[in-house]
């Protein structure tokens, strides 16, 4: 099936109830981030090499656009990936990797691929692409990737955790802050990528997390954002002006 | 290495940083493992918080990663006296 792009909230409900057995992908991105633009296509790719298979259902929705679901869900960063069958949610991803979602994907898709090709002995296990991860990153090639997450959104938190689900209580009250100004910000979970969490804390001269960007300059951590916040309730806005 | 108290830890800061004044507050009950600081050096003169913060974060290095969570606020002698002597 192709991508359906939602258009409306009417029209989302109306999908998402028409076939409760199907498998439902949801895709929520913004116009603005930047890993949305090559997540949008890797969703197209990934929809399209699925079309003959009708129990998947691909819906992309502007998290802007359409906040009232963004806020059904919980979604407060984008891109973000969540997985639905009968009205249950399978899976929640967040962030720009393409094998995680596909990984996903074919862990919870009635027909694994091997299957189009001939009758699976048993069912077959979600593959796992690791192979291909496991190369050595050179100081700097991290560097660089550095420099890209930190540019990834004009303001990208570094947290333990994700914004649903903080893993320390540090992180938790960055998150809140930045929701009780109503800030949109990227986030990328340093859990999931020790060489992230270990380069980053070179790379931002700091040594704990949570760690927050604003236009790929390092701000601090959350005692100088409070700090800051205190001193000036607009604080981001000025902060994002100043790099613009 | 040994946990640490709020009275060690206050001495290696006021040695590290010159401080005027520091205050060490012990945010997990007891247990050493999580401190609350404020600490007026006039070594932060002319530096912004990030700056402060980076000060700080070297010259305690060992003991914040010995430690789970660390919070600092850092003031000037200057600062400290505008503001009433209080947070």
């Amino acid at each position: 099936m192709p991508v359906i792009e939602i258009k409306s909230q009417e029209q989302f409900t109306e999908l998402t109830q028409d076939d409760s057995s199907k498998l439902i992908a949801l895709y929520f991105y913004t116009e603005w981030a930047p890993p949305c633009k090559t997540m949008t296509s890797v969703f197209q790719t990934i929809a399209e090499s699925k079309k003959d298979d009708p129990s998947i259902l691909f819906l992309s929705i502007n998290a802007d656009d359409l906040s009232e679901i963004s806020e059904i869900f919980e979604v407060n960063a984008v891109p973000y990936f969540i997985l639905i069958r009968n009205a249950t949610i399978l899976k929640e991803l967040s962030g720009a990797d393409p094998k995680e979602f596909v990984s996903a994907l074919n862990q919870f898709s009635n027909t694994p691929e091997q299957q189009a090709q001939a009758p699976a002995p048993a069912p077959a296990p979600a593959i796992q692409k690791k192979e291909v991860e496991e190369v050595e990153e050179s100081e700097d090639e991290l560097n660089q990737r550095l420099k890209k997450l930190t540019t990834a959104a004009p303001i990208m938190l570094f947290m333990k955790g994700s914004p649903s689900s903080p893993q320390c209580g540090f992180s938790r009250q960055l998150v809140a802050i930045l929701r009780e100004h109503q800030i949109r910000f990227g986030f990328f979970d340093i859990l999931k990528d020790d060489s992230v969490r270990q380069g980053l804390k070179k790379f931002s001269d700091w040594p704990t997390f949570p760690q927050l960007y604003i236009n790929g300059e390092f701000q601090g951590g959350l005692d100088i954002i409070k700090e800051s916040i205190e001193e000036d309730e607009k604080f981001f806005e000025h902060a994002l002006e100043a790099g613009a | 290495m040994s946990a640490l108290t709020v009275d060690t830890f206050k001495q290696i800061i006021q040695e590290r940083l010159q401080a005027e004044l520091v205050t060490v507050e012990d945010m997990s009950g007891g247990c050493g493992q999580a401190f609350a600081v404020i600490i007026v050096s006039p070594l932060f003169q002319g530096k912004n918080k990030l700056m402060r913060h980076r000060l700080v974060n070297n010259a305690l290095k060992e003991e914040i990663a010995g430690i789970h969570a660390f919070t600092q606020k850092g003031f000037t002698p200057d600062e400290w006296a505008a503001q009433g002597g209080k947070v």
